[in-house]
């Protein structure tokens, strides 16, 4: 895809974007449209029009300065529009709730079926820098001190955020509590849940005796597990399947296949963009746009044929700038490690500001990152795909590429941002502190929309001094 | 060694009792022990899973191994902290969220097959009946106490009941007494759930029971255990019994907890519910709204980090509970 102007690559704010935005044609603008429909599928807009809209915060952040940046934006933000069009073009719309990474890859291997991540609506409130969603969820008898998440309790009940679903699969077992809460609260809202297991990764040490190799696995990503895991997550996709065919009335597994490859086009693209990120001198690009790029494997928001051309032309965006060595950030940024994503975008502006570079990630989304073997049976490679989930086994085994990576000096500090109350971070925070002591880490409790103060700014300047 | 540490109610105790060890059910709840727990975990987590490793860090040596499930996630999480900070053996059962018997079956078999190589033991059949039988007839014994309980008027206390469930609990079937004396009540009867009550939550059930009497409840730390019945006096009985038994809130759909709740506020002629919740515990925060839909009965909901700091306000809510449950009886609410 060939990008239509060129810029140096910076970070800029929505007065700068909307200036450039004017050199972009109407022609180009045109061209990019969501579910290829050129009447109502255009999505190319500067980001000022979102803050428009609602999406108060985008007046504070700093974006990539590129037409690829852009575009994604766009497209980012067009995702409720979307999701309303889809059921308006009689697509079924599924929400699947809890696994992050494997269901809406069977839920798109059936015609016409558009899956999304209701739970991905957490960071609205912050975009939005309103506590509307939070406060209805309170007011709805959801607890305060929970995950972010609980905003998805108020979209399903004031109807405005997505349309209501075709079917809502909600995935629960290893997994956080608070949105397994969640999950339940939907359906006592009366939405219909199809619910499935998400099983446990019991690794060696977690057996009272060394078990037999031959029970025992190893993924590509290192992680030992029980065979037996294969065949109760196989169980559980050979439900949800049935519950597909049921709703569409389509079975083709060759369908599966082909989605497959697909994915892991995507995921490779997505990795590269990692890869380049992590080993440039410099930064091809901001650890926010980045963090929206490894979130858009999960479901391509919504249009997952788009999204991959979009992460495309982002991909060949950061190769030309790592082979001309040029960056979003200063050369002397100090790379870190962030663990658990942040609800508050601002954050990731904020850590770039203070002079850090976000060099690698554990979003709780390690699962949908990895490449799905093609060679074997369909539903066996997304078993074995999912098995690799950030949240289903330990924490030690969460976080060890990280520590890998501190050993190598690739990384000079760890920042953890916390959900005050969300079960993983009460527990898993303190042990990651313990497991990476090598290096200096600063954990973080996520506030309120627009509840960043000085005192954080603070800390992360301390952090920062501390690395250096 | 003499105690095989466990934590919830889907591991079967007869399996672990077949170890020669006395199972004990991790249930403490204490400030000073949440207090020591909180050094290795954030102020934030569960203060049930803060006081256990407090616990357990002062009697690692008393404990042979312990048994860990994936029933809620701090839950989960908490064995691995045991992991790294003592040396105690532990193993996690992973007990599935949604109507899943494969899993658990699975995990029975996988939990017989560990202890017995753990302990050098065969489970053999008649050793698994020996202990069904034996823990059949223990919670006999607590059934027809709790009936005792339940009865209008009521003539045992929960405060009485429950120093009798933590000898359950703590495998000290031995002091579980044959004789309790009458404590009739005609206080009103009001029925408690929620999270789990601890081996030191006594003042916090005394303080109720001054001025009403807890008839009926689904804690675990109370009842919850004894509604367990073996059919089939065997591995596979095993499964069903406690897979099937009354449904655990975390279970997905929780629908089967409502409906058992339900059964037993009427057959207790409860008049008004006490949920008794736990900082952070957000399976039972979450549904406090629904119940209060579903049960349509008053509901008082006492949070608590297991400090008895705010007793003096606990004592005046449960008071204005009272005249709550006084009015809607008169059909004023």
């Amino acid at each position: 895809m060939k990008r239509t102007y060129k810029v140096s690559p910076k970070k800029i704010g929505l007065r700068t974007w909307s200036k450039q935005f004017e050199k972009i044609s109407t022609e180009t603008i045109s061209r990019y449209r969501y579910y290829n429909n050129g009447e109502w599928g255009i999505y190319l807009s500067p980001p000022a029009t979102f803050m428009v809209y609602g999406m108060r915060e985008l007046k504070r952040l700093k974006f990539d300065n590129s037409f690829e940046a852009l575009r994604m934006w766009g497209f980012v933000f067009n995702e409720t529009e979307r999701l309303f069009r889809a059921k308006q073009i009689g697509k079924k719309v599924i929400a699947t709730m809890g696994d992050l990474g494997v269901v809406p890859i069977l839920v798109m291997s059936f015609p016409e079926c558009v899956p999304f991540y209701p739970e991905c609506l957490w960071w609205t409130p912050f975009f939005k820098e309103s506590t509307e969603l939070l406060d209805t969820a309170s007011k709805l008898g959801v607890p305060e001190a929970t995950c972010f998440s609980r905003a998805v309790v108020a979209a399903f009940h004031k109807k405005a955020y997505f349309p209501k679903p075709d079917l809502i699969i909600a995935s629960t077992g290893a997994s956080c509590d608070d949105y397994s809460c969640v999950m339940q609260t939907v359906e006592d809202m009366g939405y219909e849940v199809f619910w499935a297991e998400i099983p446990y990764r019991k690794s060696p040490e977690f057996f009272l005796n060394k078990p037999k190799p031959q029970i025992l696995e190893k993924t590509k990503e290192g992680f030992v597990y029980p065979k037996i895991l294969e065949e109760h997550l196989i169980r559980e996709y050979k439900r949800i399947w049935q519950a597909l065919f049921k709703l569409t009335g389509v079975n083709n597994p060759h369908r599966l296949v082909d989605t497959i490859k697909k994915i892991n086009t995507l995921r490779r693209l997505v990795m590269g963009i990692k890869r380049m990120n992590e080993e440039a001198p410099i930064a091809p690009i901001p650890a926010l746009e980045l963090m929206v790029i490894e979130f858009g494997n999960l479901y391509g928001y919504a249009d997952f044929d788009e999204w991959l051309e979009i992460v495309e032309m982002i991909y060949h965006l950061v190769k030309d700038r790592v082979a001309k060595g040029i960056g979003v950030l200063k050369k002397d940024a100090i790379p870190i490690a962030w663990v658990t994503p942040s609800a508050d975008p601002y954050l990731l502006n904020l850590v770039e500001e203070c002079g850090c570079r976000v060099v690698t990630t554990e979003y709780v989304i390690n699962q949908a990152l990895v490449q799905i073997e093609e060679d074997i049976e369909p539903l066996r490679a997304l078993a074995r795909a999912f098995i690799n989930a950030s949240l289903i086994g330990s924490t030690e085994e969460r976080i060890k590429k990280i520590k890998e990576k501190i050993v190598k000096k690739q990384v000079k500090g760890v920042l953890i941002t916390n959900m005050l109350g969300a079960s993983h971070c009460a527990m898993e925070t303190r042990l990651i502190e313990k497991l990476l002591s090598d290096v200096p880490i600063l954990s973080i409790d996520v506030p309120a929309p627009f509840g960043i103060t000085q005192q954080i700014k603070t800390r992360l300047e301390a952090f920062v001094e501390a690395m250096r | 060694m003499e105690l095989i540490g466990y934590t919830c109610s889907y591991i079967p105790v007869e399996i672990l009792s077949a170890t020669g060890l006395k199972p004990y059910r991790l249930l403490h709840g204490e400030i000073t022990l949440s207090q020591q727990g909180e050094q290795h975990l954030r102020v934030d987590a569960c203060p049930l899973i803060k006081s256990n490793l407090g616990f357990i860090l002062k009697n690692q040596k008393n404990f042979a191994c312990i048994i860990g499930s994936t029933g809620c996630d701090m839950a989960r999480r908490w064995i691995e902290i045991v992991k790294s900070t003592t040396n105690i053996p532990v193993y996690i059962f992973n007990n599935p969220r949604t109507d899943n018997f494969e899993i658990y079956s699975a995990e029975i078999d996988e939990l017989v097959s560990e202890l017995e190589q753990f302990f050098h033991r065969r489970f053999d059949k008649s050793l698994i009946q020996k202990e069904c039988e034996k823990w059949e007839g223990i919670r006999q014994r607590l059934i027809a106490i709790d009936g005792r309980r339940r009865a209008n008027p009521s003539a045992i206390s929960t405060t009485t009941f429950h120093k009798i469930m933590n000898f359950y609990h703590q495998g000290r079937l031995e002091e579980i007494p044959y004789q309790i004396p009458d404590e009739i009540s005609y206080k009103p009867r009001i029925f408690l759930l929620g999270s789990p009550v601890s081996y030191e939550s006594a003042p916090f059930i005394e303080l109720i029971e001054q001025r009403l009497r807890i008839c009926g409840d689904f804690n675990c730390g109370l009842s919850r255990g004894i509604h367990i019945k073996i059919l089939e006096k065997s591995i596979e009985g095993l499964k069903k019994a406690y897979f099937y038994q009354p449904g655990c809130i975390f279970k997905r759909p929780n629908i089967g907890y409502y409906e058992w709740v339900e059964k037993e506020i009427k057959a207790t002629k409860s008049t008004g519910i006490i949920a008794f919740v736990l900082d952070y515990c957000d399976n039972f925060d979450f549904e406090i709204h629904r119940m209060e839909k579903r049960f349509s009965l008053p509901i008082l909901k006492l949070k608590s980090d297991f400090s008895f700091q705010n007793m003096s306000q606990m004592k005046i809510r449960i008071d204005a509970f009272i005249d709550v449950l006084a009015s809607y009886r008169g059909g004023i609410v």
